[in-house]
């Protein structure tokens, strides 16, 4: 079942290690994004609350693949040429960027007013108060979501392969259809299979693990 | 609008120096915006994106008549069976997951974990793939050409699906009293009986919110139909696009404006569940808290 098992464990792990880096590094930019947005929708300028407004809406309503579409299609025109990891981490990290700023905006609905209010009586500003008060709470109380974005984004990364970065789900369907047929199907089935479920084991893992030492802290 | 609150949380009502001061921020994030617009439209421009043929030309009424609309057709038809599925699959694997046999308990959890930590893209591949390994194929069913390709598709969607939702109505059943099933069981219901008529049609209006959020996130993901090339609205694009090659681009954002409409109509009605509800049942504070903790956390599909 198991034919040439070394080459295919080796394209595996390359596969994987393609999935890991592509979500990491979308994750870290979905933070900044969201991080961005969840401001400027606190925020007493309205242009910024519209502009957050419109962000999430749009891309919480057009699929993940439509708008790796687009971006793959649509940067060169604005002046941005990028390869296809460019597209797939700025159309990833965009993507999960609005669902960041959603878990956020919940995480600072749910500190009571009287936090807001007791920094405001001391005499922070806006800024002050947001960044020493009210976001750090709110970071702490949304661990659990954004550990969830990030396994769901384990998931999500699958989709760069329609702009050609080969991850794990495109590696596996090199190796099904490779040309010499040097690999058994249900093989590769079950090797990327485990693969993805390790992934998903070791991240949940580490998102516990950041639970446990917020709630710890706190 | 609740948000209004929220908005107003981080500072006081404004005095006049503070008025001032916010007066200048919205007047320097308006024109940051409108300047990044100008920018992306300006080198939209330049390549002539804006160029009325290039819209035109697939919008034409026979391709409008002959592959836009059934394309939405189609989306829509893989979204109405998915999540028939789907609902079918979560009703029946989420009561397995607090079935008393163990058996059913152990296959339910394998279920659930298994399918919901693969991509979707790779669940419908697969299933597209190893069709035929069996010694029978679709085709042999009387499913060949595009009802193949959604049988695999709606396939995929129903069985990613279900696990999500049956992880919702598992949440809703946790979340339900436990007075209720013990009332229950007080009055002489059997076990099943208690499942039947006093959990499930509680979990349920509870849940529908939640629910229907995922619903939202099956209609997105039936655009992965691309991959295993059943003819949805990427898909077609794509076709379109290829046909009237200068309107590649174009026929990709017409195909995600049709995503928006669709899936923000849906959500609308999500939005509307949530408001009845909150009006109707018993313990609304509840409910609202539950399907707030699920949707921040499981309702982020693809």
């Amino acid at each position: 079942m198991f034919d040439n098992f070394d080459l295919m464990a080796e394209a595996l792990l390359e596969g994987a290690r393609v999935t890991v880096v592509v979500t990491l590094a979308s994750y870290a930019i979905a933070l900044a994004i969201g991080m961005v947005l969840v401001v400027m929708h606190v925020s007493p300028a309205a242009p910024a609350r519209w502009a957050a407004n419109a962000y999430t809406q749009l891309f919480r309503n057009v699929p993940l693949l439509a708008v790796l579409f687009v971006m793959y299609f649509g940067l060169p025109s604005i002046g941005i040429e990028t390869t296809s990891w460019g597209v797939g981490l700025i159309g990833l990290g965009m993507y999960t960027g609005a669902f960041v700023g959603e878990t956020l905006r919940s995480g600072i609905n749910s500190i009571p007013l009287g936090q807001a209010e007791a920094a405001r009586s001391i005499g922070l500003t806006f800024g002050q108060s947001l960044a020493n008060v009210i976001l750090p709470q709110a970071f702490r109380a949304v661990i659990p979501p954004l550990g969830s974005l990030l396994i769901a984004l384990v998931k999500n990364s699958a989709l760069v392969l329609a702009v050609g970065v080969t991850e794990l789900t495109a590696m596996s369907r090199r190796l099904i259809e490779d040309d010499q047929s040097r690999f058994d199907l249900w093989g590769v089935v079950i090797g990327v299979t485990v693969s993805y479920l390790l992934i998903a084991f070791v991240l949940s893992y580490l998102v516990r693990l950041a639970e446990r030492r917020a709630a710890f802290v706190r | 609008m609740t948000r209004q609150n929220e908005s107003t949380v981080l500072f006081d009502a404004l005095g006049p120096k503070g008025r001032q001061r916010s007066l200048i921020a919205s007047v320097v994030s308006g024109v940051v915006i409108v300047g990044l617009l100008a920018w992306a439209a300006a080198g939209l421009a330049s390549n002539n994106f804006f160029e009325a043929s290039r819209w035109i030309n697939p919008l034409d009424a026979l391709v409008v008549e002959t592959t836009w609309i059934p394309a939405i057709l189609d989306t829509l038809l893989a979204f109405a069976l998915g999540s028939l599925l789907a609902i079918v699959l979560g009703v029946v694997i989420g009561f397995g997951r607090i079935s008393r046999f163990l058996p059913t308990r152990a296959a339910s959890t394998v279920y659930v974990q298994f399918f919901r930590s693969l991509p979707l893209v790779l669940l419908i591949w697969i299933s597209f793939t190893i069709d035929g390994y069996f010694g029978f194929t679709a085709d042999t069913l009387g499913w060949s050409g595009d009802a193949r390709r959604l049988t695999f598709l709606v396939l995929g969607l129903g069985i990613y699906n279900g696990a999500i939702l049956a992880e919702i109505l598992r949440a809703g059943v946790a979340a339900l009293p436990p007075g209720q099933a013990m009332a229950g069981y007080a009055v002489g219901l059997s076990h099943g009986q208690v499942q039947r008529l006093i959990v499930l049609p509680q979990v349920l209006r509870n849940m529908l919110p939640a629910v229907l959020a995922q619903l939202v996130i099956l209609l997105k993901d039936t655009s992965l139909g691309y991959v295993i090339t059943y003819p949805e609205l990427l898909h077609s694009a794509n076709i379109i696009g290829r046909d009237y090659g200068n309107s590649f681009l174009q026929a990709l954002v017409i195909a995600a404006l049709i995503y928006f409409v669709l899936a923000y109509a849906l959500s609308k009605v999500v939005v509307y569940a949530e408001r009845r509800l909150r009006k109707k049942t018993a313990a609304p504070k509840a409910a609202a808290q539950i399907e707030a903790g699920v949707t921040s956390g499981q309702s982020v599909g693809i």
